[in-house]
């Protein structure tokens, strides 16, 4: 795969390297931070990025799955996040040609509404549910837009492996 | 989602997934407990002396008040049996501990370390040392979702102290105060007034508070009032809890079959003696 960031050519994938990422921002979504709404959802940054950059490998499946452990640890309604996280993963899926070309900053513009998506899903089911809009919870924005601002953030991370260079020299290290 | 919502079929997928999630939670519950022990670990001797008298003085008083109590009660239970009213009660209560709230903006929840093997059931009360706390409202085998008293429609049947008048509070979602609802307007209260579990439904023992009322507004156009109120335990601050193993369907037998299973269970279900601890738990 061509970084187009740089214009080099990206090493190949590990896919161990690729459910250790989504491991651990599962159990970053696990720490007890507390009930605020703005707290940035790891797990949703991880899949979007692997949904854009190697969805062979992770899949509206593999988001559907971890929706459902999502479900689980929030005590909600089983399958919200589930749901959320397959229609986020299956709009990744489509987008990811044209999303990948752009500079790291019109990207994460381009992932706000994704991440909207998945933080106001929630807001509008219950809405349709019981009838009642839970204005609180729409400080899940702000959660979109900081997810969206360390999009770049996890760009660096978890490109890093497949930025490192073939060959080392180790006399001229750059 | 539907299916969930409305027929609450998918019980076992939920356990599974539970059952995989749990040990991960507990994992990245851990760093906090260390820091926690950590900060707690360099407390310093002076502040611990100081603490260490507080707590001898409101133990006396304390064991003073048990004391009293002890006397009314079995006294209170005598009457009661004189006037042919039906008994209190008697609960065991089983410590927990709050181990972590679910970053859920909609409803307000606590996940506690106990669950159905510690024979904690579905709508068992929780409170702390002030107050009621919440409900049971999710089990699992060994932890449970608590509903906070601040979850939306979260309804909890109590009396005003001060004159037995007899009212729902009502949760209003995250960071507002408490309803009072269903009250006209010229019902006797004021701000200041403590509410109390009346225990008319069978879920809650009376006599624990509640809430305490902040503020009254009066509607005379529409003979109603608003009546918000503060919780009194704090909701969210203490990590310990107390589970009350009150049993409904007790409460709910005919009075005769009370006294024959009270006499045939004499060690256990004296009148007046409550068991502050669940077998098995000393």
């Amino acid at each position: 795969m061509i970084d187009f960031q740089s214009g080099y050519i990206l090493r190949p994938v590990n896919p161990v390297f690729i459910y250790f990422s989504l491991f651990c921002a599962l159990l970053l979504n696990l720490l007890p931070i507390g009930n605020y709404g703005w707290v940035p959802d790891w797990l949703i940054l991880c899949i979007v990025f692997w949904n854009i950059h190697q969805h062979r490998y992770v899949s509206v499946i593999t988001a559907f799955i971890l929706g459902l452990m999502m479900d689980v640890h929030n005590s909600d309604l089983l399958g919200l996040h589930a749901f959320s996280y397959s229609l986020v993963a299956y709009v990744a899926i489509s987008w990811h040609r044209r999303i990948v070309a752009l500079t790291v900053l019109s990207q994460a513009l381009h992932l706000l509404p994704i991440f909207l998506l998945v933080s106001l899903f929630p807001v509008l089911v219950h809405w349709l549910l019981s009838g009642d809009l839970y204005w609180w919870a729409l400080t899940g924005t702000i959660q979109a837009v900081i997810e969206a601002l360390l999009w770049p953030l996890a760009i660096r991370i978890l490109l890093a492996p497949q930025r490192r260079p073939i060959d080392v020299d180790h006399n001229r290290p750059l | 989602m539907l299916i969930d919502f409305r027929f609450k079929t998918l019980d076992p997928i939920r356990n599974i997934a539970n059952w995989i999630l749990r040990p991960l939670e507990y994992v990245m519950i851990a760093p906090r407990n260390i820091f926690e022990a950590g900060s707690k670990y360099f407390i310093t001797r002076a502040m611990l002396a100081q603490e260490n008298q507080a707590i001898k003085m409101r133990h006396g008083e304390l064991s003073l008040l048990a004391n009293q109590s002890e006397f009314l009660m079995v006294e209170n239970q005598n009457l009661r049996e004189l006037m042919a009213l039906q008994k209190q009660i008697p609960f065991k209560t089983l410590p927990v501990e709050i181990l972590f709230n679910p970053p859920n903006p909609i409803s307000q929840r606590i996940v506690i370390n106990r669950g159905s093997n510690d024979a904690l059931k579905l709508g068992n009360p929780i409170a702390n040392d002030s107050g009621i706390l919440g409900q049971v409202v999710r089990l699992y085998e060994r932890s449970a979702e608590v509903s906070l008293l601040e979850d939306r429609d979260f309804a909890v049947p109590v009396q005003v102290a001060r004159n037995g008048l007899r009212a729902a509070v009502f949760g209003a979602g995250r960071g507002n105060p408490l309803e009072l609802r269903y009250l006209p307007v010229a019902s006797d209260l004021e701000v200041g007034d403590i509410l109390l579990t009346s225990g008319i439904d069978g879920v809650y023992p009376p006599g624990y508070a509640v809430a305490v009322i902040s503020k009254i507004e009066r509607n005379a156009d529409k003979n109603s009032s608003n009546v918000f109120c503060v919780p009194v335990a704090a909701v969210n601050r203490y990590r310990q809890a107390l589970a009350f193993l009150y049993d409904p369907q007790f409460d709910a037998k005919a009075p005769t079959n009370v006294n024959k299973s009270s006499s045939g269970t004499s060690a256990t279900n004296t009148p007046g003696r409550r068991q502050t601890r669940a077998r098995g738990m000393q």
